[in-house]
């Protein structure tokens, strides 16, 4: 019954369904109405139809654009350099908007009209190459140098304070700005929420630190680490884990990635899932960290406090489905920690 | 009038946590907020401009990226999705970007860079991922490089309009 109350009414469309049968000229007029305003905007729509998609509109605007682009090539002036780099910089461009023109006018042309297009597009390309090769010869490339200093980067030369980290010689950006921590030992540290909020922060090369990091990085690295404890407050992508012995790290994090981690202990909220890779000995357990704030940080990062699958791990070096990977394990309660040592304090 | 093509394949690629899935996701209008990290592939079908995409989102863990080769067959492109705010990564990402241009099946894919995430305060631009990644030095390909937010979804349509034009423009040209 109501799949046909529902069909009536489509067929009325007019909404008056009930009232048709008594109020038969009303309907007659609409109806008329009706059919004069679809007959007109036909007319309309014809017209502008008819313009756009005719082949003979097609072939002479692109002849135009053709002929105007060939002229560009062979007329102008190349003996300045700029101007000449401006002048092959506009063709390029034109000769973009020409192709864009054929590949949307496609649907309507035939294979013929479409080939020859596609000649007359490639003969434009090869001299506006010809052209380019002639008046602007490719210049050498001058930062190969510098690349070879930006893959040194990583190596322990790592500076501790972004200040002096964003002193290390003239290499291409890279690691400017790198916010975080690098080479320390047995020292605590701490960042406030204002110099971390939605940054790349990246803790590399500690040796028995505690870490607090009261705020919500956009992701955080945290790489060559040995007995430290790391906590860190509601990262909003993920959280990169690489090369960590011995530690224990309490997160919040959209995605965690741990990589070639042996023998630690993850206290997590992570609201897609935590995966591992090459890893032995990894521990889960639910994220029981807190600090004045910790509930605005989370709105922040834009995590749902709610979702947390610490529990959800996928191994990547095991896709046996049915049997549990190895290579991780689940904290049993009575082991959790559930406070934290008060190392400095949220400003 | 022609059949509607098929983009045979188009590749997603890149280092773990560079948005490759978040992009395809965001693409196709879905939910962005509760992706895990990419087990395997993802494959996709869309519809666009009246085109047929078949795209593959590889998954970017090490372990993964030696079976990346085994599925280039057919590529007519290439997204290589960087994040922009991992300044550690980049020269991996160099690397990894020209290693994979040197595959033979990959032979005159064109290739899409997303200079992803620069909606955050900490990205690099997109001209000095280009610097990094050296791409004036990539010859065998068309390549373009398009700066984007796969979050805000600003800019994908006009990197996949512009991978799809020069796609088309080769593939109508063989025909």
């Amino acid at each position: 019954m109501a799949a046909l109350g529902v069909e009536v009414y489509v067929a009325n469309e007019d909404g008056e369904t009930n009232t048709a049968v008594n109020v038969p000229e009303s309907v007659l007029r609409r109806d008329q109405a009706r059919l004069e305003e679809a007959e007109r905007r036909r007319n309309v729509k014809e017209k502008q139809a008819v313009k756009e998609e005719k082949s003979d509109f097609f072939t002479s605007t692109f002849n135009a654009e053709k002929t105007a682009v060939e002229e560009m090539l062979s007329s102008s002036n190349y003996s300045d350099r700029d101007k000449a780099a401006k002048t092959l910089e506009e063709v390029t461009v034109r000769i973009q908007h020409l192709q864009k023109f054929l590949n949307d006018s496609i649907m309507f042309l035939t294979q013929y009209e479409i080939r020859q297009a596609q000649a007359s597009m490639q003969k434009l390309q090869s001299s506006l190459a010809e052209k380019r090769e002639a008046v602007l010869p490719k210049k050498k490339f001058a930062f190969r140098s510098r690349n070879a200093g930006a893959s040194k980067q990583p190596e322990p030369s790592q500076q501790t304070t972004d200040k002096s980290a964003s002193g290390v010689g003239g290499t291409v950006a890279v690691d400017v700005n790198q916010c975080g921590f690098s080479n320390a030992e047995n020292e605590v540290l701490i960042k406030q929420a204002e110099e971390i909020q939605q940054r790349d922060v990246l803790l590399s090369h500690l040796t028995n630190c505690k870490v607090r990091l009261y705020g919500c990085p956009s992701t955080l690295h945290i790489k060559n680490v040995r007995s430290c404890e790391i906590l860190c407050g509601p990262v909003s992508s993920s959280v990169f884990v690489d090369q960590c012995t011995g530690s224990t790290l309490v997160l919040s994090c959209q995605q965690l990635r741990t990589h070639n981690t042996t023998a630690t202990q993850i206290y997590v909220h992570v609201t897609s899932r935590a995966i591992i890779e090459d890893c032995l000995g990894v521990r889960f357990a639910p994220f029981t960290w807190t600090y004045p704030g910790i509930q605005d940080h989370y709105k922040v990062a834009g995590l749902d406090p709610d979702r947390n699958n610490w529990r959800d791990v996928d191994d990547f070096n095991w896709l046996a489905a049915g049997t549990p990977s190895p290579n991780w394990t689940v904290i049993p309660e009575t082991e959790r920690i559930c406070s934290w040592d008060s190392v400095g304090s949220p400003s | 009038m022609t059949d509607h093509p098929i983009i045979q394949a188009d590749r997603q690629n890149g280092l773990d946590n560079a948005g490759k899935t978040t992009i395809l996701k965001k693409f196709n209008g879905e939910d962005v907020s509760t992706i895990s990290p990419t087990l395997g592939f993802n494959i996709v079908t869309l519809e666009h401009r009246g085109f047929k995409l078949n795209i593959w989102d590889v998954g970017g863990q090490k372990s993964l990226r030696s079976y990346w080769r085994n599925y280039f067959e057919s590529t007519d492109g290439l997204v290589w999705v960087v994040d922009s705010a991992d300044r550690l990564r980049l020269e991996d990402c160099r690397k990894e970007l020209s290693t994979l241009l040197l595959e033979e099946r990959l032979a005159g894919a064109t290739l899409l860079v997303f200079a992803n995430k620069q909606d955050l305060p900490g990205s690099l631009s997109k001209d000095a991922i280009r610097e990094v990644l050296a791409l004036d030095d990539i010859k065998t390909h068309h390549w373009c490089i398009v700066g984007c937010s796969a979050v805000t979804g600003e800019n994908l349509l006009t990197g996949v309009d512009w991978l799809l034009d020069d796609i088309a423009a080769r593939i109508f040209t063989a025909d």
